[in-house]
């Protein structure tokens, strides 16, 4: 009976820590992508920027515990990875009224925490597993490890900043009472018999409107305004895929050509497969380099 | 095994469960502490690109060369674009350079992203018949199907046509009559819409958007994408006038793309704005 009693001790705690060991699978801390390398090569890890980003962002030590926190200059951890994307963000767009989207006082008022017209308060934490690239619930734009993990995509400065830009977007659309769909926030797909889910020209479960807007047609600051109609509004994957082009086209001269390239990617990737309305914009050139 | 010795076990069970998925058990009262760093502080930004020294590449001669060089383009500034192109069209027929692309391009498709774009970009601008071969064969490898899924879409198989996407831009820049079939093939039939919507948009690119090239594509795209052929593209250093004169003209042609009326929720009651003080002024650069 003892023998058995261990058994079963050993397999209910074990089971519980297994458990827990999956439901809490850990981002990837070994690496960083090429173009996370070289954009924290144009700062070479800036204290002071750092120190200003946390607050700015409202981060709390407890949530980045373990993921650089207290080792905030290592490029493969979570944190650094963090604020090196803020970093672009915060200085790395030309912000030229003639040609850009939008401009950086746009794009942070997004991002940062800080009350404003584009969002009540919210504050910046991470959680880990691949489920999500970000989201967005009750104050919290949570990103996870595909955002961090350098083997993904998505882990490079633009695309991290592209999606605090998606979350902070949800944060305006509760701000002012939106509706923008069932599906995390988006509108969902449907199912076609050949298997394959679609909602008008989008191919993911959970598309937006792409509400088309020509450039100078907000001046900078002016990205949180809207009429009430789709003459004058924004949905979160737009929002993200004017921030990605304009890093891809409308940079500082300094930021680097890997970063470009890759929101450049992730720009058109999202154009052509999120919109019911779509595409999106293409942005750039289609020569190769 | 009595009763409420496995009630005991479950409780001790669950209580492990509770404790490990804690997102860390840290110190309370630590919310506060600003991150640290064990290094010391550097210079800001501006004093250090004081000291890039701009159109410098590294030689671009031997198979050796290329990962030096690719550690370059990835970090150059907009302003050494044509550095960077130069470079690689006085390599365009060199073998050993071209086989040393492709065989980064292997080396890290699957564990750096960023750096396989960059690979393939340098590869596509060589216009080599040997890179045009690697292309060819690329764009047509199976998309992976398994994988992690976000929001229903397949994040590996993202990944690859991202990288096919890549590939197609230097078959369609190379801009001759076996490399446009394979785009039109590619545009036609391909199964990921990322690398069809992307050869449609650099075939055009490589034929000057013209109207004949729009007619002549018309009889590839799929029926259901059509409108790529007139997808707005802004163009690097594009001005107003011109992308917005583009968007008017593309808004008259398809009226079906005006979305609907943005919808409003239901009034609810919202938490009160908890706001915060920051330092709306970040350092200067």
């Amino acid at each position: 009976m003892k023998t058995i009693r261990t058994l079963v001790a050993i397999v209910l705690v074990g089971g519980a820590i297994g458990i827990a060991i999956v439901a809490n699978a850990v981002c990837d801390q070994t690496a960083a992508s090429q173009a996370d390398r070289d954009l924290w090569n144009t700062h070479g890890c800036w204290q002071d920027f750092f120190l200003w980003q946390y607050r700015a962002y409202g981060l709390n030590s407890n949530d980045w515990s373990g993921r650089g926190w207290n080792d905030a200059c290592n490029n493969i951890l979570e944190y650094p990875k963090h604020w090196n994307a803020s970093f672009l963000l915060t200085y790395g767009l030309l912000d030229n009224n003639d040609q850009s989207f939008h401009g950086t006082v746009d794009y942070r008022a997004t991002a940062e925490a800080a009350s404003s017209n584009f969002h009540n308060s919210i504050h910046d934490t991470i959680a880990d597993g691949t489920a999500f690239f970000g989201s967005y619930s009750g104050g919290a734009v949570t990103t996870f490890c595909p955002l961090y993990n350098s083997t993904w995509q998505n882990s490079n400065p633009g695309s991290r900043g592209g999606d605090f830009e998606h979350e902070g977007w949800h944060a305006w659309m509760e701000k002012y009472n939106w509706n923008n769909g069932s599906a995390n926030g988006h509108r969902p797909c449907t199912t076609n018999p050949d298997g394959s889910c679609t909602n008008g020209a989008c191919t993911i479960n959970g598309c937006d409107y792409f509400y088309f807007h020509g450039i100078s047609k907000y001046v900078f600051g002016a990205m949180w305004e809207n009429d009430g109609t789709a003459n004058r509004f924004h949905s979160p994957n737009q929002v993200q895929v004017e921030y990605l082009c304009d890093v891809a086209d409308q940079s500082q001269s300094w930021v680097p050509a890997s970063v470009r390239l890759a929101a450049k990617t992730d720009a058109d990737t999202r154009a052509a497969q999120r919109f019911i309305n779509g595409p999106g914009y293409a942005c750039g050139s289609a020569r190769p380099w | 095994m009595n009763s409420q010795w496995m009630r005991s076990m479950m409780r001790l069970s669950l209580g492990v469960l509770a404790v490990a998925l804690l997102p860390g058990c840290k110190p309370a009262g630590s919310s506060k502490d600003a991150p640290q760093t064990k290094t010391t502080g550097g210079p800001r930004p501006s004093e250090i690109l004081k000291a890039y020294k701009e159109h410098s590449p590294p030689q671009l001669t031997f198979g050796d060369d290329v990962s030096q060089f690719l550690d370059w383009a990835g970090a150059s500034h907009v302003d050494e674009r044509e550095d960077a192109r130069k470079a690689i069209a006085a390599a365009g027929n060199n073998k050993t350079v071209v086989q040393a692309l492709i065989k980064e391009v292997e080396r890290v498709k699957t564990v750096d992203h960023t750096r396989a774009l960059l690979a393939l970009a340098l590869l596509g601008e060589t216009r080599s018949p040997e890179a045009q071969a690697f292309f060819v064969e690329f764009v047509q490898r199976p998309l992976p199907t398994g994988g992690p899924v976000i929001e229903g879409e397949i994040v590996e198989q993202t990944h690859a046509a991202q990288l096919q996407a890549k590939a197609v831009d230097g078959l369609a820049y190379a801009n001759n009559e076996s490399s446009n079939k394979v785009v039109t093939d590619i545009i036609a039939n391909h199964p990921s819409k990322i690398v069809r919507a992307e050869a449609i948009n650099a075939y055009l690119w490589n034929h000057d958007d013209s109207d004949d090239a729009r007619k002549f594509l018309s009889q590839y795209v799929r029926k259901d994408e059509l409108i790529l052929i007139d997808r707005v593209r802004r163009t690097t250093g594009e001005n107003a006038e011109s992308f917005n004169r583009k968007l008017d003209q593309f808004l008259k042609k398809h009226p079906e793309v005006v979305p609907p009326r943005p919808e409003k929720l239901e009034a609810r009651q919202k938490p009160a704005d908890q706001r915060r003080a920051f330092d709306v002024k970040p350092p200067d650069f």
